[in-house]
């Protein structure tokens, strides 16, 4: 069986000093094929763009392969066999690799995963990502009460040897009763010798209606940062932290090296009637370095069906200048047969003017129309106002279409 | 010699588990089509039914289920779902690309240029999500 669904995207923008009219074609293929003992499949995805108005620079095409790999799946033990380019997300690992993934069922309530290949980096010429992968999993479940998995991730280059990256952790889902689960991983950094990141989450819903969760997270930068890629975002940088600006204006060194973050959250959520829910949420980030800050507020949405609705107001308050806003989003949608209008409002009240602008907002509208059950075209427009943006305007034209009903929105729902 | 006699000893000791495994592998795609943002605990009464789709926390918790569950997130989303935001390269902000899904809360909404330099700070980890090791052409255009 072959199924393909295709997205096709229309974009109008302007920037500071030209108009943009990139069109974008989105595909996605998948051919499946019942074997003895599972199935095999192979599975791709893509895009590329041209722009239609700007052929002036290097960029007015652009293109790539999300994903392309062949897939083995057994009937039995949960046997996954997958070749090319895959994404991988296995305890501490959360890499897209060209190369390999195997992960099964063992006896006695294991299970394991391994993959190894060569890790894909968008950037790999800016900071070093590495240029061979691999890593694994091996965790034991007891169904109806705990997964607990360990794994490890290392990354490093052909050349010099040199380790781009080292991970280890241990993840954790408890599920000891219907109405109670805790999820949460530590991982462990060993090139930098520190422990990254420990984050916890506990929800609780000790009625249908009433739901209760809390989540802790400690990150340290240092070590949590290591083998990133992104200039603004690598350790690297950071600890070149303060050292000058580049020559397009932005800081190297962002982010202080020194930094750790300790976050405590929790939220409370009510059912008012039904479809309609209320969440209370509260955030406080205790930094090492930079103070503290609190965030909190509510939301309110009512999702009966044919329409739906949602309110949604955050105040940031922080140490910082720039953490201290307020934050509201008003948005409601409707169907009416085969027609849908949205409606969605963004804003952003500062306490100190950022480039003399204390709001920032934003607010669009978008209409689909449902031809048939394989094809939807939708249309929106955008204004935007802020203290990067004067005024803004841009719009965005999609159509939808599956090649093969069933198969084509296959996992492609919402 | 020594790390070497461990890995086989590993090795042998998966190869004697898998051998002696039979579990039942999970549906490859979902038997009931669902849409929209899901409470699995309308059907599912192990323990499936927590990946309630609508609850406030699960937005923070999905990166959890992904890495210890990726089969069970496999049973009706595609890998495409997922590269819409943990994606190699992207040039369309996934708030941007479902204007006509807004109850799905996707991130990056409105003025994210200025946005991003105040969630940058507030907790960097989150960029690192998605904009880490991928999908940093566009923050490459300013931070060098």
């Amino acid at each position: 069986m072959i199924s393909a669904s295709s997205d096709t995207i229309f974009r109008l923008r302007e920037t500071r000093d030209r108009d943009l009219y990139p069109l974008y074609e989105y595909l996605h293929l998948s051919t499946v094929q019942q074997v003895t003992g599972g199935v095999v499949s192979f599975n791709m995805g893509g895009w590329g763009r041209v722009d239609l108005a700007d052929r002036t620079t290097e960029d007015h095409t652009n293109g790539d392969l999300q994903y392309g790999y062949l897939s083995y799946r057994g009937d039995r033990n949960n046997l996954v066999a997958n070749l090319g380019r895959v994404w991988v997300t296995e305890g501490v690992a959360s890499e897209r690799i060209d190369g390999a993934y195997w992960r099964s069922d063992l006896a006695a309530g294991f299970m394991a995963s391994a993959f190894a290949g060569r890790p894909v980096v968008t950037e790999p010429n800016a900071l070093a990502g590495g240029d061979v992968i691999y890593g694994g999993r091996i965790a034991h479940s007891l169904p109806g009460l705990y997964t607990i998995g360990v794994s490890a991730v290392k990354t490093s280059q052909v050349d010099d040897g040199a380790d781009v990256l080292e991970r280890e952790g241990i993840d954790v889902w408890l599920h000891p009763v219907k109405q109670v689960d805790i999820t949460g991983i530590s991982s462990y950094s060993s090139r930098t010798s520190g422990w990254m990141e420990n984050t916890y989450h506990l929800s609780l819903a000790p009625l249908h209606d009433f739901r209760v969760s809390a989540d802790l997270s400690a990150i340290n930068y240092r070590h949590y940062l290591d083998g990133v890629t992104t200039p603004a975002l690598s350790v690297n940088n950071a600890l070149n932290f303060g050292a000058g600006t580049s020559a397009a204006g932005a800081n190297n060194g962002i982010l202080n090296p020194n930094e750790e973050l300790f976050m405590l959250g929790a939220s409370v959520g009510y059912t008012l009637r039904k479809n309609l829910d209320l969440v209370a949420d509260y955030r406080h980030f205790d930094y090492k370095v930079q103070g503290d800050a609190h965030y909190f507020g509510a939301n309110l949405t009512y999702t009966p069906g044919t329409y739906s609705a949602g309110l949604q107001i955050h105040r940031m308050d922080g140490g910082a200048e720039r953490l201290s806003y307020d934050e509201f989003r008003i948005w409601a949608s409707r169907r009416w047969g085969k027609v849908d209008v949205t409606v969605d409002l963004f804003d952003v009240l500062y306490d100190h003017d950022i480039n003399d602008v204390s709001n920032s907002f934003s607010i669009s509208g978008a209409v689909g129309y449902q031809f048939s059950p394989r094809l939807r075209a939708t249309a929106d427009v955008e204004y935007m106002r802020g203290p990067d943006y004067e005024n803004q305007l841009q719009g965005l034209i999609k159509l939808t279409y599956a090649f093969d009903v069933k198969a084509g929105t296959e996992g492609r729902a919402k | 010699m020594k790390n070497i006699c461990l890995g086989l000893l590993v090795t042998v000791l998966l190869s004697m588990l898998y051998a002696c495994a039979h579990t039942q592998s999970l549906a490859r795609v979902h038997p009931e089509e669902v849409k929209g943002l899901v409470d699995c605990g309308e059907c599912h009464t192990d323990r499936w039914a927590l990946w309630n789709h609508r609850a406030a926390d699960f937005y923070n918790k999905h990166r959890f289920f992904a890495d210890e569950q990726s089969k069970a997130c496999n049973v009706c989303h595609q890998e495409a779902f997922c590269a819409d935001c943990h994606a190699h390269k992207e040039e369309i902000k996934p708030s941007d690309k479902y204007k006509d899904e807004p109850e799905r809360n996707l991130p990056h909404r409105g003025d994210y240029i200025n946005q991003h330099k105040i969630d940058g700070r507030i907790n960097p980890a989150y960029c690192v999500k998605c904009h880490g090791r991928q999908n940093n052409e566009r923050c490459r255009s300013c931070h060098r």
